[in-house]
């Protein structure tokens, strides 16, 4: 005689069951890859190279040390030394072409924070913060990596570690969303 | 670097001076990225303004006179919008001494709305979308806010924060008047001022210390950071 079985033995329960973990369990790695690669840029910067060669990170994005964005080099930054250079790779030659068409160059910026977060560069700089701190081991790197888990407890957690005597300003809502 | 103190913002109203003109308000909108919610919304009681102003008739037909009261969130000191929302959305700031939106955190309760004796903050209906090209006139320094989020006037801490932020790089205190808020900056006839409470010397105390001061429904204990100063005579009309 057949035992009756509990629903939750069922064949097609288990099944339904291990699809939406897998559904979920896969969203999840997907969506957590995607935001970890870096994006498409025009032209495949090489900051190993650029860092290596004595390149200070103020010389290309200088705002940082007195404004909220640090920025992102120009067309007449990268000329004033690359024509001087002898083009030898081929991203060299893209610049090129955005030089001779007079055209900006649409660089896709990878250290974004949400649009509530109101973050500035220079009070950081000014506090003796390195770049690398923040934007993770550039001299490594070719074109810039998105750095993982810079979330909002991240950003207390150092300033706790940091300036503990400070915290009451440094933890304050209004120091980073309005 | 200089020494700092923890400031204690405030605002003082002279309604001697106010001339019921609205340039607060325009100039609070376009700070804030307030949105402009037309008619048919206002009609609806959806009206999305930060600043406001009152205006009262006084004497009988034809001998009126207008007096106009420019009305803002009051910056309780022990306010009634923070103790019920659920979310913390709704907090003192320690370091301004004010009260602040988190807009992030905000689930759009509207507790502390119904909670304010003011009416002082206002609710986000709706998504309020730009056409084109008037999308180039939001404020960077401000987060545009979306569908279902509460807000109210913050002093304009962002240019709190960036005075303050100008002044450590400069390495000196913050100037008495240095700071205004875009309603302050706009008032034509000067009837708004805006400093720090905590330094006796500044414009801001000498004026909360007049004779004519006054806070809104001072009776029910919030202790309001914004000061009015009565008018005295009989003005305008």
């Amino acid at each position: 005689m057949q035992v009756k079985k509990p629903w939750w033995q069922s064949g097609g329960v288990r099944i339904a069951l291990a699809l939406v973990l897998l559904i979920l369990f896969g969203g999840a790695v997907s969506g957590i890859y995607l935001s970890q690669i870096p994006p498409e840029q025009p032209i495949a910067f090489p900051h190993k190279t650029h860092v290596a060669l004595g390149a200070q990170c103020t010389y290309c994005h200088p705002a940082a040390a007195w404004g909220p964005n640090a920025g992102l080099p120009g067309i007449s930054k990268c000329w004033g030394c690359h024509q001087q250079v002898q083009k030898k790779s081929p991203e060299l030659e893209k610049l090129a072409g955005y030089v001779q068409r007079n055209e900006p160059i649409p660089w896709v910026p990878v250290a974004i924070q949400p649009d509530f977060v109101k973050f500035n560069h220079q009070p950081h700089v000014q506090a003796g913060i390195a770049c690398e701190t923040c934007h993770g081991p550039v001299s490594q790197m070719t074109v810039a990596l998105p750095q993982p888990r810079q979330n909002m407890g991240w950003c207390l957690d150092c300033h706790q570690r940091m300036r503990p005597n400070d915290f009451v300003r440094l933890s304050d809502c209004a120091t980073c969303h309005y | 670097m200089a020494e700092e103190r923890p400031a204690k913002w405030g605002l003082v109203v002279d309604l001697d001076r106010c001339t019921g003109c609205n340039a607060c308000i325009a100039a609070c909108s376009m700070e804030n990225n307030v949105p402009f919610v037309g008619e048919d919304e206002v009609a609806y009681g959806r009206a999305l303004y930060w600043i406001r102003t009152q205006r009262y008739w006084e004497g009988e037909y034809p001998a009126v006179t207008p007096t106009f009261q420019p009305v803002m969130c009051q910056q309780c000191g022990n306010a009634p919008c923070e103790p019920v929302c659920p979310v913390y959305a709704s907090v003192h700031s320690e370091e301004e001494q004010i009260n602040l939106a988190v807009y992030n955190r905000c689930v759009g309760t509207r507790y502390c709305a119904n909670n304010c004796p003011y009416f002082a903050r206002v609710f986000n209906w709706f998504d309020y979308e730009l056409p084109e090209p008037m999308r180039s006139y939001l404020n960077p320094d401000v987060t545009v806010r979306r569908r279902g989020v509460m807000e109210k006037c913050t002093f304009c801490v962002q240019r709190i924060v960036r005075g303050r932020q100008k002044a450590r790089a400069e390495g000196r205190e913050l100037r008495d008047g240095e700071i205004q808020p875009a309603c302050v900056q706009a008032c034509p006839a000067e009837a708004l001022v805006f400093g720090d409470l905590s330094d006796p010397e500044s414009r801001v105390s000498q004026l909360a210390r007049s004779q004519r001061r006054y806070h809104l429904l001072e009776e029910l204990g919030t202790l309001p950071r914004v000061t009015y100063l009565k008018g005295v005579g009989n003005h305008g009309g």
